[in-house]
């Protein structure tokens, strides 16, 4: 959430965040529209399938240039340690369903689910070292 | 680490946040340094020894 108490890297980071977000339902919503329309196949598939992917690739270098322009190092340090916790509850949890989709046949996790599970964890983490440090 | 800093900062009737906008961090670091959950790099504990007038050591306890 954006308020007066936010750095001016955190700021520029919401905004970037939420342009980059903007993107992805726009390119999303293309691409959906192609693929029903159009039927495209071959390259051109290819091409339409990975749009909506692009911002989210944006979105990942939102977050390494917010912490290149972090000038508060205690504020840099909470948010890195809020990532490490989202990457390792997005790793714990991937390997021990892939363990179960090959040998208990769970139902197979769409790999596009593994991004909102990472910001899952990292919501999670961030309440948990923002408590630590109260 | 244990420091002095509340104590400094009382001593000139500071608020954390005045402390905290005159070393252009935020209030919560102060915070964090104050009460010994958070130990500033050596860039921001020398600022800290520079605005009070005296040294690194002056301000913070080397608890070995």
């Amino acid at each position: 959430m954006i308020c007066k108490t936010n750095s001016p890297a955190q700021r520029r980071f919401f905004y970037r965040f939420a342009v980059a977000m903007l993107l992805y339902l726009l390119l999303l919503v293309s691409a959906v529209w192609g693929f029903v329309h159009y039927r495209p196949t071959g390259v051109l598939a290819y091409v339409l399938a990975v749009l909506p992917a692009l911002p989210i690739l944006g979105q990942l270098a939102v977050i390494g240039l917010y912490l290149a322009e972090e000038k508060d190092e205690f504020v840099r340090n909470m948010q890195i340690q809020s990532l490490l916790g989202g990457i390792g509850g997005t790793l714990a949890v991937v390997s021990v369903w892939g363990f179960l989709e090959n040998f208990a046949h769970a139902r197979h996790l769409d790999l596009f689910l593994v991004y909102v599970l990472f910001w899952f964890f990292v919501g999670i983490s961030t309440v948990v070292v923002r408590l630590r440090y109260k | 680490m244990k420091n002095r800093l509340r104590v400094m900062r009382a001593e000139r009737e500071w608020s954390q946040a005045d402390l905290a906008q005159r070393l252009e961090v935020s209030r919560q670091s102060v915070n964090a340094i104050e009460t010994g959950k958070y130990d500033p790099s050596l860039p921001l504990a020398f600022k800290l020894a520079r605005l009070f007038g005296t040294t690194i050591e002056g301000i913070f306890c080397d608890e070995n």
